[in-house]
């Protein structure tokens, strides 16, 4: 299978703080990649760099053979691949329809195909039953549910999911990770942020592990959990003797 | 259907016929500035109420608008209804540089810049001595009954253009609201950022509706002077019509269709009350009552006093059955 996302040598620094180093990565179409790492390891910011919220101070990000540095995040968008927030960010005056349908308009701007298409989206995540609902008095799951239907909404090709099960509790991160499952299985390339390990072995094919803004291993999900690298990381230096 | 059009209808036929029962020249004129008011308040709500832009600079629209069509029919004597497009077309023009300015900033660093816009036109044109009379501005020559130049005898023909424009300002709203645009400007109000994610070009998006917004707020200016028959910078790119645009559209509902409408209704007279039984006898005490009733509704009802009445029409409607 082709690579549909392909990270090239992406470097990102604040100030002093080299975030990102060296970066480089691919997906293949089709595919779940879990970015793990400790906190401030650099996943949100390759996130940002990846969807143009941040530009990389060098190196390039293709997807589908284009490149994304220095497009807008609208136009990433666009080009299909649509992300949801660490902390979830709904329109909260919006009810969970007109959210959804925020997204559905990129690809039809009529309101009927539109509400057709964000049903379609709701549907799919279980929230069906709180559409007409203003987002602000959604729990914290469907608000992640929400920020899921309305990226899907978009209709994108690959589907970058930043921590989406933080804060969830054991039955909640089983949904989640069933309705990712179902992502997969329809195709989705998907590239997911994750702390839940458990989460992370039920639905990556293949684990990328960033330490201080660099790649420290990258396999199987069986491989990489056993790596002595990235015990260290997590844990310190002696933790696995 | 029929139930949500009802009360529009009743509230379009009140305004219809109101002239027929205000008989001083006071009252009309109050009704005249609350139909301008509510217009300008409209026009600004687009921008300023669905997309959270927001601009205290409106005043630079109205003052291009009101300067263009009084500069066509004094050096060119083109009527103010050609003036009044014209007017239009410049704020519309002059909207792209300042939004392209402005729109880099967030926030309250936004509505700064956009004060300081409609200062920089005003101190333009108070400058511009052969071009547009400079600082002592000019009165417009008064025609007679004439129509086809904006002008009439009567004080009844201004109020029902002030209702066409207030009409149009409305039914262009309702028409974005009910339109994916609507849906794009709330999302690039509540969050610019989530709203790119999923494919808004917030930057056009905010260029388009000050287009928009611009050109509605310049048919006011014109209309305005040829209302007061005077013109000069302090009135056209005066700071107060900035923020009675901004007042009347937070006080009756910002980003609602009818809030800056209601806001106006209760906003305008009072002033105006407020103004002739106090402004003579205490100066500056209408003022303040002015400023305290601002701030009850501010604290006792921030998102605006329309949600009051839709809530009780609701009820009234439910008890009907």
């Amino acid at each position: 299978m082709a690579d549909v996302l392909v990270v090239r040598n992406l470097d990102k620094r604040f100030g002093g703080l080299r975030a990102v180093a060296d970066l480089s990565l691919s997906v293949e179409e089709g595919q779940t990649l879990a970015l793990i790492g400790p906190n401030g390891a650099g996943k949100s910011t390759s996130f940002n760099l990846i969807t143009g919220y941040f530009r990389p101070d060098s190196g390039s990000v293709l997807a589908f053979g284009r490149e994304l540095v220095g497009l807008e995040p609208y136009d990433i968008c666009a080009h299909g691949l649509a992300r949801t927030f660490q902390v979830a960010r709904p329109f909260g005056k919006m009810t969970v329809l007109e959210n959804v349908m925020t997204g559905a308009f990129l690809r039809d701007k009529k309101v009927r195909a539109a509400r057709e298409r964000a049903r379609e989206a709701i549907a799919f995540v279980g929230l069906s039953a709180k559409e007409e609902t203003p987002a602000r008095d959604l729990t914290t799951i469907d608000q992640r549910r929400l920020e899921m239907a309305r990226a899907l909404a978009t209709e994108p090709r690959i589907l970058l999911l930043d921590e989406v099960m933080a804060g969830l509790n054991h039955t909640e991160i089983d949904q989640a990770v069933a309705l990712v499952g179902q992502l997969a299985k329809r195709g989705l390339t998907i590239v997911i942020v994750e702390h839940v390990m458990r989460a992370i072995m039920a639905v990556a094919n293949r684990i990328v592990v960033l330490d201080h803004g660099q790649k420290i291993a990258e396999g199987l999900p069986q491989e990489v959990v056993a790596n002595k690298e990235v015990i260290e990381a997590y844990l310190g230096t002696g933790a696995h003797a | 259907m029929v139930k949500k059009a009802a009360p529009v209808i009743v509230l379009a036929l009140i305004a219809l016929i109101l002239p027929v029962f205000l008989r001083t020249g006071f009252e009309i004129d109050i009704a005249v500035r609350v139909l301008l008011f509510a217009f300008i308040g409209v026009a600004w709500n687009l921008m300023g109420g669905y997309a959270k832009q927001l601009s205290l600079g409106h005043a630079a629209y109205f003052g291009l608008g009101a300067y263009t069509s009084t500069i066509l029919l004094i050096k060119f004597g083109v009527s103010p209804w050609i003036g009044l497009i014209a007017g239009g077309i410049v704020a519309m023009l002059a909207s792209l540089p300042i939004g392209w300015l402005c729109f880099r900033l967030r926030g309250p660093y936004f509505a700064i810049a956009t004060i300081a816009t409609a200062q920089v036109l005003m101190l333009l044109f108070l400058k511009f001595r052969d071009f547009a009379w400079g600082a002592e501005g000019t009165t417009i020559p008064f025609l007679g009954n004439a129509p086809l130049m904006m002008q009439f005898s009567g004080k009844a023909p201004y109020y029902y253009i002030a209702l066409g424009l207030l009409a149009i300002g409305l039914v262009v709203t309702w028409a974005i609201e009910r339109s994916w645009m609507g849906n794009y400007l709330v999302a690039v109000g509540e969050d610019e950022d989530a709203a790119e994610a999923v494919g808004v070009n917030a930057p056009r998006i905010k260029r388009d509706i000050y287009l928009i917004s611009a050109f509605l707020t310049a048919l006011a200016g014109t209309f305005y002077v040829q209302y007061i028959y005077f013109i000069d910078p302090n009135t056209a790119f005066s700071f107060n019509v900035s923020v009675e645009a901004a007042l009347v559209s937070i006080v009756g509902g910002i980003g609602t269709l009818w809030g800056p409408v209601l806001g106006t209704i209760l906003l305008e007279p009072t002033s105006a009350l407020l103004q002739s039984l106090l402004g003579a006898s205490h100066g500056g005490v209408q003022l303040t009552v002015y400023a305290l009733i601002l701030i009850a509704v501010i604290l006792w009802r921030p998102t605006g006093l329309l949600g009051l009445i839709t809530d009780a029409y609701r009820r009234i409607v439910r008890a009907d059955g």
